[in-house]
């Protein structure tokens, strides 16, 4: 699933191991085939929701992989329709209720608000991120989930609660999509180091200049929703 | 209130906005429609004795209806169209009282409208138009309208409860499946390309519309052309792409400069030529020509009228400015950026070049689908380049993952974007510039005020 601007987050991944002199492969998963045996980073992107009944129907296929994986301490990063799949399940409007995998302690039930617009949110672990959010769904955490941030401007998981995202282990979930990592790149570099880590203990990622992502998202936090 | 007295009080603003030169083309048309809610339809059944013809769709509106407002008027049928691009239900009023009489009567025997997608189902109940022709759909503004899905699915519901021809592109499956829902076969024609020369993107990021409709499989494509035009097939059911009754069957030439190609049909052959580049630029002629085909218009009529086309407000139009030519190259989307970079970038890596990002209401408020462009695809730019807009930075850090970053300048404001990349130019040389839609009118605007209010546009 890639709604929009999804794929500058595994251009950013990619990118920003290049400057450090090293590469990964990015294994792109269709709908039908099976999951690599050894992976470092678990992303998922977001999708339409017809696109979803197929996408749900096959997670399911690979629930205990994934479960597992994060359970062990895997970054993963879920976004908006992944984010979805990834909790316990999401009651659309038009397909009835979709099966999650339950990666994420959260659930996600369709609301008639579509909730559009540049965010900003104060997270603990990351400081200030932006993005633009783009669902209907309203995304509900269970009592031992923690959100990713509190909502400054936007909606985030649910119109009434002003939380947006979740974190769960090494997992992250959000609605922020679309050059969520280039704008926030203290969050992939977190991911990038947890795998790092992961492979070789002393493996350390050196600082990059992220002066241009800086100003861009000041801008980004100063636009109309 | 009557519709006469609702007509009558718009036409009077519409004279006096001409009065004072106020530019607001759709004002009239937003007070009618508050005085006289059912306005539009009224005008539609006093008016167009020979019928209406909507067009609509992503990308090529504009370019499409003036190829269509061209042929018409070859083949010697009068008729109105809103030119100037204002596609909501508001700016079509306006067109239309503009050429109307104080009793709403116009003499022309046909209505020409572009249509926003999101406004054909209430538009098109109104006006019940003959055709419908939709170029194609891609993901265009989702931070306005949801979701592709949805905004296809109300164009489908619409074309079943209207008496219309449909002509629909077959290279894009979220439009050729909206001709499935028809029952009858009559109602609905296809244009496509059968036989394909161009250049490809090497990352495509911007497949939007790639599923089986009836199983959400992922569809299998023999021949891919750009975004998700092309010839395909699902793997698991009876869906795959139409024939084309209206077929480019050999592509004689497509660069930068234009194209020549034949068009067949069951009953006709055409030789086209088209002075504008781009393979989207076919796409917009083949949709008109489609049109005309189904409405029975000489073949030589439309030949001529292709022939002699010229580009759209803002899409590929060169304004002279201090001794160097601006080529204005609009972008929307992450599929018409694409055909950019393939058409003018790529094959000139040198030339300078303008890139003007805004991220206003009509722009679209959400910035990510730079991110779907393939902007990897010119990583050897060598050229000076300018960006500016309210997301000039977004632009920047774009351009620094795509591995861009020696020759960049960054000049937020478009008046000192323009003396940057002025600067940047020799005399005489050309400047690609790169704006969103609010970037393309604030710089027409400038411009035309530091040229002296000549007009360099129809």
């Amino acid at each position: 699933m890639n709604i929009y601007g999804d794929y500058g987050n595994i251009i950013c991944l990619r990118k920003r191991l290049q400057w450090r002199g090293l590469d990964c492969e990015v294994a792109e998963v269709e709908a039908g085939e099976a999951l690599p045996k050894n992976f470092d980073m678990i992303f998922i992107g977001g999708g339409q929701d017809r696109g979803q009944i197929r996408v749900a129907e096959d997670l399911q296929h690979k629930k205990h992989q994934l479960v597992e994986a994060v359970e062990d301490g895997l970054p993963a990063l879920a976004i908006c329709g992944g984010y979805q799949l990834f909790g316990d399940y999401f009651l659309s409007s038009d397909y009835g209720q979709l099966p999650g995998i339950g990666v994420f302690p959260v659930v996600t039930k369709a609301t008639q608000t579509r909730m559009i617009g540049n965010v900003v949110l104060q997270s603990q672990a990351f400081g200030t991120l932006v993005g633009f959010e783009n669902h209907s769904g309203a995304t509900e955490l269970y009592d031992n989930a923690r959100p990713l941030g509190k909502v400054n401007k936007g909606y985030g998981n649910d119109p009434t609660k002003k939380f947006e995202g979740v974190i769960y282990n090494n997992g992250i979930g959000t609605y922020l999509h679309g050059s969520f990592l280039p704008k926030n790149p203290q969050v992939a570099d977190h991911l990038l180091q947890i795998a790092a880590t992961r492979r070789s203990n002393d493996l350390e990622l050196s600082p990059l200049d992220d002066s241009l992502a800086k100003k861009a998202a000041l801008i980004a936090q100063k636009r109309p929703q | 209130m009557k519709h006469s007295a609702a007509i009558l009080i718009a036409k009077t603003i519409l004279r006096l906005n001409r009065l004072t030169g106020s530019g607001g083309t759709a004002m009239p048309g937003l007070v009618a429609k508050k005085l006289y809610p059912d306005i539009l339809k009224a005008l539609a059944e006093i008016n167009f004795p020979d019928g209406v013809i909507v067009v609509t769709g992503t990308n090529g509106k504009t370019t499409t209806s003036k190829m269509i407002s061209d042929i018409l008027t070859k083949a010697g049928i009068s008729h109105i169209h809103n030119r100037a691009g204002s596609n909501l239900e508001r700016g079509i009023i306006a067109t239309i009282l503009e050429h109307a009489d104080s009793k709403g009567r116009c003499k022309a025997r046909m209505g020409l409208f572009e249509v926003d997608e999101a406004y054909v189902p209430s538009v098109s109940s109104q006006l019940q138009p003959r055709y419908i022709v939709i170029t194609n759909l891609f993901r265009d503004q989702l931070d306005r309208y949801g979701e592709l899905d949805k905004t296809a699915t109300r164009l489908g519901d619409a074309l079943l409860k209207l008496n219309t021809k449909a002509i629909l592109n077959a290279d894009d499956p979220l439009v050729a499946s909206l001709g499935l829902n028809l029952k009858d076969d009559k109602r609905v024609v296809y244009f496509g390309i059968s036989d394909y020369k161009g250049n490809k993107t090497e990352h495509d990021y911007a497949l939007d519309s790639v599923f089986d409709p009836n199983t959400g499989d992922m569809l299998k494509y023999s021949q891919r052309y750009f975004g998700h035009l092309g010839i395909y097939s699902a793997p698991n059911s009876s869906f795959k792409r139409p024939k084309p009754s209206v077929d480019l069957v050999s592509m004689l030439k497509n660069d930068q400069e234009g194209s020549k190609f034949e068009v067949e049909n069951e009953k006709t052959k055409l030789n086209l030529q088209l002075p504008l580049g781009g393979t989207y630029n076919i796409y917009n002629a083949l949709a008109a020509v489609a049109l005309a085909i189904t409405m029975g218009l000489e073949p030589k009529a439309v030949e001529l009228a292709l022939a002699e086309s010229s580009a759209a407000f803002g899409r590929m139009e060169t304004i002279e400015y201090d001794e160097r030519k601006l080529l204005l190259l609009l972008i929307k989307n992450p599929t018409g950026f694409n055909q950019i970079i393939q058409t003018y970038l790529k094959s000139d890596l040198q030339k300078p070049l303008w890139l003007i990002i805004n991220d206003k209401l009509a722009d679209g408020r959400d910035v990510s689908w730079l991110w779907d462009s393939a902007l990897e695809d010119i990583k050897d730019y060598a050229g000076a380049i300018v960006v500016s807009g309210t997301r000039a930075y977004d632009m920047a850090l774009r351009l620094k993952y795509a591995g861009i970053d020696k020759n960049v300048s960054i000049e937020p404001e478009l008046e000192d974007g323009l003396r940057a990349v002025i600067n940047k130019v020799q005399v005489g040389e050309t400047v690609h510039v790169l704006p969103t839609y609010t970037a393309m009118l604030a710089l027409r605007e400038k411009l035309v005020k530091d040229t002296k209010g000549k007009e360099f546009w129809q």
